[in-house]
């Protein structure tokens, strides 16, 4: 495979970026002890987790079976953030809800590693590029709907849309990453890979200007 | 009606700080105005406030002066807020 190690230089960094963010986004649940806060940290430390193993699937091909963990735990970092995102909306008192569905997902997330471990390695590779597909396609759902989500509240609040513009990138990223599995091109690859990073890289500025940069009110 | 969505301690806790802090002048706080302003009943705020100054964000239950603790703890309330708000999430 060509280009591999600009594609672990890539991955490294992104798994990186995801632990950082992860650092700093469990400070509103710290504070708050609200549980609709840790969607955040805990999806992007599974998006980091699963960059995490790409780059050992990259560095080592002798790991297919990783192929998948780094697969499924992505589409589940996804559907974890969009559900973080669908709770978030809810006024009414959805707090056990939102516990059963975290209960919920831990179940899935059990499943899921014991099928990828036990079952894929048996499964052929056409199977594993189909899966590939339609998780990647479920990706692209979840992404959706979480900018859709930001951008609604964009109507209320400005300081949305940088959000937004990152769950946009991440989405570009996902969709260049379906063209490389149908054509094999490594513009689509790398265009993605950059999105992937500025998407990265735009998350990093909104913690940053948040938590450490100079707020509004402060500048009388 | 409105209905206000339940709110836990810890968001109580700051938004009573920034009122407190808000309301701080010469005059003594009215404590019934800032009932109206955080939206608790009057025994349940009396409550808030030793909780306040048992945790050192608040001087003492007379005077409500933010303490110094208390001032570094709505800057960081502020900041979280901000961030949360920034990340499209509503709180």
């Amino acid at each position: 495979m060509l280009y591999t190690t600009e594609h672990i230089i890539i991955e490294i960094i992104s798994a990186i970026a995801c632990f950082i963010l992860v650092r700093f986004m469990i400070k509103p649940y710290q504070l708050t002890g609200k549980t609709q806060y840790l969607g955040l940290p805990i999806g992007f430390g599974f998006l980091g987790v699963s960059y995490t193993v790409s780059t050992i699937v990259y560095s080592f091909f002798n790991f297919p079976e990783l192929g998948w963990v780094q697969l499924f735990v992505r589409g589940f970092a996804f559907l974890v953030l969009a559900i973080t995102y669908f709770f978030s909306k809810a006024e009414k008192n959805a707090r056990l809800l939102w516990k059963i569905i975290l209960a919920l997902l831990a179940i899935i997330f059990v499943v899921m590693t014991l099928l990828v471990t036990v079952v894929s390695p048996q499964v052929s590779l056409e199977d594993y590029r189909l899966s590939y597909f339609v998780i990647r396609t479920f990706s692209l759902f979840s992404l959706g709907y979480i900018i859709i989500h930001t951008l609604r509240n964009n109507r209320t609040d400005a300081k949305t849309v940088a959000s937004s513009l990152g769950f946009v990138l991440l989405a570009i990223e996902q969709y260049s990453q379906l063209i490389w599995v149908v054509d094999a091109s490594y513009f689509a690859l790398f265009g993605g890979l950059t999105f992937r990073l500025g998407s990265l890289a735009v998350f990093l500025y909104i913690t940053y200007k948040a938590l450490y940069g100079k707020r509004d009110d402060q500048n009388n | 009606m409105k209905k206000f969505p339940r709110r836990n301690k810890m968001i109580i806790y700051g938004d009573l700080l920034i009122v407190l802090q808000n309301s701080a002048g010469p005059e003594r706080i009215v404590l019934s105005q800032v009932q109206t302003k955080i939206n608790v009943p009057y025994d349940r705020l009396k409550v808030y406030i030793q909780d306040l100054v048992e945790l050192g964000l608040v001087e003492d239950e007379v005077s409500c002066k933010v303490s110094e603790k208390g001032l570094r703890y709505i800057e960081e309330y502020k900041r979280v807020l901000d961030f949360v708000t920034r990340m499209g999430l509503s709180y």
